[in-house]
C-alpha cells in the first residue's frame, strides 16, 4: 500500500514538473501531444499533422466532455501540454482543465475594474507559456504571470492605464526570455504599441510605438499637427516570429479617430500596417502599410502567417495576411515588399494594389455625415478570427464577411478616456451581408474554393494532416470541411456561437479535437 | 447599480450643454444606434425621439435605464461607458426629441382600431397585447418603437424595411410540395417557419429539394387601395398610439 502511494507521488511530480522550454516552443509543430502557443507554431500555421481523424471517419466524431466556463463568450485558443488544458475566458477568467475528465484543476478570476472600456466587451484570446509559467493579458491592460501548477499569481505588470482607454484582449507571444504583448484602445484615442517583458520579473524590456511620434521624424511627418498623440494603431491579435531572421511580425489597427480622417492628414504610420520588429531591441526592421490614412476601421491585426512560397521557381520567405480591407496579401517577410495582392471579397474602395505597393484608390468612398456606402463593411472582409495554412494542400484558409455598409462620420473633440471613434456604420437597407469560408492559393492570391455561409463567419480555422479544415459559424455549428474541396464532412450543433479556432492534439495516443462555443469548451474524439 | 437610490433626484450635469449634446450624439451613434437607429428614430429598439419613454420621462429615468438596462429585454445596462457619457446621451436625446416633436396626427385612433380588427383584418397576423395572430410582428408597442411615417410606409409597402426575423421562407419538399411561411429560424443547415395557417414547420436543408429565404414580407401589398386616405390616417393614428402613455 505504501509503495502505491509512493508511485502516485512520482507520477504527480512528473505531471507537475513539466517545463515548456525554448526548444519545445521552437519545435512546437512536431509535438503532436501539445498545443503550446496561440498559432500552434511561431509561423502561426494552425496546422497539425495528426491524421487519426480524417475524411473517412470525421463524421463519427463524438463529444467526450464539455466544460461550462460561465465566462463566455469564448474567443480563446486553449493551450495543451502534459495532460492539462489551459484556457482563458472573458472578464479576467481562466481555467486549467484535466484532459481525461474535463474537470477543472484550478480557476483564476480577477474582477475587471470599473471603468475598463474596450471597444467590444472584455474577451480574451488565450495564454502563452514558458517554463512552468503562463502569461495572459487582463482586460485592464495588465500582464499577468500565473504558476501553471496552481494558477497562483507570480507577478503582475501594468502595461498601461485603462483610465486613458487602454485595454487588452490578445494572447501574448513568448520568445526566449521575452513575453511580447499587444494592446487595444484605438477607439479611445490611445497611442498603441508592441511591448516585450522579462518572463521572470515582468520588467519591461522594450516598447515599439505603432504610431510614429517625435522619436521617429520620418513617420511623424505622416501625422498632421499633434494628431499622432491620439493615433490609435492597436495590436490586439498575437504576432508571429521567424527565428532565423529573429523578427517578430505584428499587424496594427486603425488610426484614431476611426472615421474622421480630416483631423489626422497624412498616411498615419504605422497604423493599418504590418511591422517587423527586431526581437532583441523592438526596433523597426520594415513596415508595409496596407491602408494608408484608413477611415473605415480596417485594422491590419489579422494573423501574420509565415510560409515559404515558390515565386518564379524560387523559394521566398513570405508572410500571408488576409486584410480587413478585402485584399489578401503575400509579403516578402525579409523586406515587406508585396509578392501578391488580390481581393478575396467585393471591394469598392480600391481598384487594386499598384506596383509601388500602394492601393489604387476609388474616389468617393469615405464616410460622410449622412452615410456613404463602401465595401467591405467595417468588420471586413476577414476579421481577427484565426486563419490556417496547410503544407499538405498548400492552401491558406480564412473566413470572410461579404457585403457593404454605410459609413458615417461626425466631428468630436478628443477627451481622454472617452470613445473617440467619430462615428459608426449601418447596414445598407434591404441588402444582406453574407459570409464564406475560403481557401486561397498563397502564391497568387487566387481563391481555390469558397463555401457560402448565411452570415459573417464567426470562427477561426484549424487545418490537419487528415485533410480537414475545422471551423464554425455564428449559429452554433462546428464543421469539418474537406481541405481540398471545401465539402462539408461533419457538423455538430454546439448551442452557442463558435468564435475561437479549434485545436487538436493527442491524449493517451488518441487524437482529440477541442472547440469553444458560447460559454463552453467541447472536446471531441472518435468513438472507442 | 444603486444610482437610482442616490439621495434626492440626480440632475444631469450636462443639461443644456451643446458640447455634451454633440459628444452624446457620437456615443449614441456607436453604442445605441445598432438598435435605436442612427437618428434615434427606432429600429429593433424603440423610437427615442417621441419625447415619451416607458421608464419615465425625467432625465434621471433615462439615465437609470441606460445605466442599468431593462430587465427581460434586449436592453442591457451601459454603466461601463461611465455616468458622464450616459448623461451626455440623455442630453442628446432631449435635443433629438425636441427637434423631432411632431404635431398632432391627422387620424382618429379609435376609428383606426376598428379598421385594424375589422376591414383590414390586420389582427389575423398581428398581435396587440394578447389579441391577434403571430405570423407578423407584435404591434403592442408599435407607437413607441416606430414613427408615424414609418408605420404608414410599412402598411403601404411592407417590403420597404422588413423587420429582421420575418423574412419569407419557401420550402420545396422532395415530393414536390411547396410550403411557405414567415421565418422562425434560419441557419446554414436548417430552416423553421410558421405558415399562413399558423402551423410551425422545421426542415433540414439536406432533406428537401430547396429552401429559399427572401427579404420580403408575407404581408400583401395594396392597402393604399383597401383604405381611403382618411382611413389610412386613422389606422396610423391607432398604431402610433400603441404602447405610448401620452
Amino acid at each position: 500500500m505504501k509503495k502505491k502511494w509512493l508511485w502516485l507521488g512520482v507520477f504527480c511530480a512528473i505531471v507537475g514538473g513539466a517545463q515548456v522550454t525554448d526548444e519545445k516552443l521552437k519545435s512546437a509543430q512536431g509535438d503532436s501531444a501539445s498545443w503550446l502557443m496561440y498559432g500552434r507554431n511561431y509561423s502561426a500555421w494552425r496546422y497539425s499533422e495528426l491524421a487519426q481523424i480524417n475524411a473517412s471517419n470525421v463524421a463519427r466524431l463524438t463529444p467526450r466532455w464539455i466544460y461550462q466556463t460561465g465566462a463566455g463568450p469564448l474567443q480563446n485558443t486553449p493551450l495543451v501540454f502534459d495532460g492539462v488544458m489551459y484556457a482563458t475566458g472573458s472578464a479576467n477568467r481562466a481555467f486549467a482543465i484535466d484532459l481525461l475528465t474535463g474537470r477543472p484543476i484550478w480557476r483564476y478570476a480577477k474582477p475587471v475594474p470599473e471603468g475598463v472600456q474596450g471597444c467590444c466587451g472584455t474577451p480574451n484570446r488565450g495564454f502563452a507559456a514558458q517554463g512552468d509559467r503562463l502569461f495572459k493579458m487582463n482586460a485592464e491592460a495588465m500582464l499577468v504571470a500565473l504558476d501553471a501548477k496552481s494558477g497562483g499569481v507570480l507577478w503582475e505588470t501594468k502595461v498601461d492605464d485603462y483610465k486613458k482607454g487602454f485595454s487588452a484582449t490578445g494572447a501574448p507571444l513568448v520568445v526566449g526570455n521575452k513575453v511580447i504583448v499587444g494592446i487595444a484602445g484605438a477607439e479611445f484615442g490611445v497611442r498603441a504599441f508592441v511591448d516585450a517583458y522579462d518572463v521572470t520579473t515582468g520588467e519591461r524590456l522594450w516598447r515599439f510605438y505603432t504610431v510614429a511620434g517625435p522619436e521617429d521624424p520620418v513617420g511623424r511627418k505622416t501625422w498632421g499637427g499633434d494628431s499622432w498623440k491620439q493615433g490609435g494603431g492597436s495590436t490586439w491579435v498575437t504576432g508571429s516570429y521567424d527565428p532565423e531572421l529573429n523578427l517578430t511580425y505584428w499587424g496594427t489597427g486603425n488610426p484614431g479617430p476611426d472615421m474622421d480622417g480630416d483631423v489626422r492628414p497624412g498616411d498615419n504610420l504605422y497604423t493599418c500596417s504590418m511591422v517587423a520588429l527586431d526581437v532583441e531591441t523592438g526596433k523597426l526592421k520594415w513596415h508595409y502599410q496596407f491602408t494608408p490614412h484608413d477611415v473605415h476601421d480596417w485594422d491590419a491585426t489579422e494573423d501574420p502567417v509565415l510560409v515559404d512560397i515558390k515565386k518564379n521557381g524560387v523559394s521566398v520567405k513570405a508572410l500571408l495576411h488576409a486584410n480587413r480591407n478585402g485584399f489578401f496579401y503575400a509579403l516578402d517577410r525579409t523586406n515587406g515588399k508585396v509578392l501578391a495582392a488580390q481581393p478575396y471579397t467585393k471591394v469598392t474602395w480600391a481598384k487594386g494594389i499598384g506596383p509601388d505597393g500602394r492601393p489604387i484608390l476609388v474616389p468617393g468612398q469615405d464616410p460622410t455625415e449622412k452615410g456613404n456606402e463602401s465595401c467591405p463593411g467595417l468588420g471586413g472582409g476577414h476579421n481577427w478570427q484565426p486563419t490556417a495554412y496547410s503544407p499538405q494542400t498548400g492552401l491558406y484558409y480564412f473566413g470572410s464577411t461579404d457585403g457593404c455598409e454605410l459609413f458615417f462620420k461626425h466631428k468630436q473633440e478628443y477627451v481622454e478616456g472617452l470613445r473617440y471613434q467619430n462615428s459608426t456604420t449601418e447596414h445598407v437597407p434591404n441588402k444582406r451581408n453574407e459570409g464564406s469560408v475560403l481557401a486561397v492559393d498563397p502564391t497568387t492570391g487566387a481563391t481555390k474554393w469558397r463555401v457560402p455561409l448565411i452570415s459573417s463567419p464567426s470562427a477561426g480555422m484549424l487545418a490537419t494532416g487528415g485533410g480537414l479544415v475545422f471551423t464554425g459559424d455564428g449559429q452554433g455549428y462546428v464543421m469539418a470541411l474537406d481541405a481540398r474541396s471545401g465539402k462539408l464532412l461533419w457538423k455538430f450543433q454546439a448551442g452557442g456561437r463558435v468564435s475561437g479556432a479549434a485545436i487538436t492534439y493527442t491524449f493517451r495516443g488518441k487524437q482529440l479535437l477541442t472547440v469553444t462555443a458560447g460559454d463552453a469548451i467541447f472536446t471531441f474524439a472518435l468513438p472507442e | 447599480m444603486g444610482f437610482a437610490l442616490a439621495q434626492g433626484e440626480l440632475q444631469n450635469p450636462y443639461k443644456n450643454d451643446p458640447g455634451a449634446v454633440e459628444v452624446g450624439r457620437g456615443v449614441f451613434r456607436i453604442s445605441c444606434s445598432p438598435c435605436h437607429g442612427i437618428h434615434a428614430e427606432g429600429g429593433r429598439g424603440p423610437n427615442l425621439t417621441l419625447g415619451g419613454y416607458a421608464a419615465g420621462d425625467r432625465d434621471v429615468d433615462l439615465f437609470n435605464v441606460i445605466m442599468n438596462g431593462v430587465p427581460y429585454s434586449e436592453m442591457r445596462g451601459y454603466a461601463g461607458m461611465g455616468a458622464d457619457n450616459v448623461w451626455r446621451i440623455v442630453s442628446y436625446l432631449r435635443g433629438a426629441a425636441k427637434s423631432a416633436a411632431a404635431g398632432k396626427l391627422p387620424g382618429d385612433a379609435a376609428a383606426g382600431e376598428k379598421l385594424f380588427w375589422g376591414k383590414g383584418a390586420c389582427g389575423k397576423c398581428h398581435r396587440v397585447n394578447t389579441r391577434g395572430g403571430r405570423l407578423g410582428p407584435d404591434l403592442t408597442r408599435s407607437g413607441r418603437s416606430r414613427t408615424p411615417q414609418y408605420l404608414r410606409e410599412s402598411v403601404i409597402s411592407p417590403d420597404a424595411d422588413l423587420t429582421p426575423g420575418y423574412e419569407t421562407i419557401t420550402v420545396v419538399t422532395r415530393d414536390g410540395k411547396m410550403i411557405q411561411g414567415a421565418q422562425r429560424g434560419f441557419d446554414n443547415f436548417s430552416a423553421q417557419l410558421v405558415d399562413i395557417q399558423d402551423n410551425y414547420h422545421s426542415f433540414l436543408k439536406s432533406e428537401v429539394t430547396s429552401i429559399q429565404r427572401e427579404d420580403k414580407s408575407l404581408m400583401p401589398g395594396g392597402y393604399e387601395r383597401v383604405f381611403s386616405k382618411s382611413e389610412l390616417d386613422d389606422l396610423v393614428a391607432y398604431l402610433s398610439s400603441l404602447g405610448v402613455n401620452r
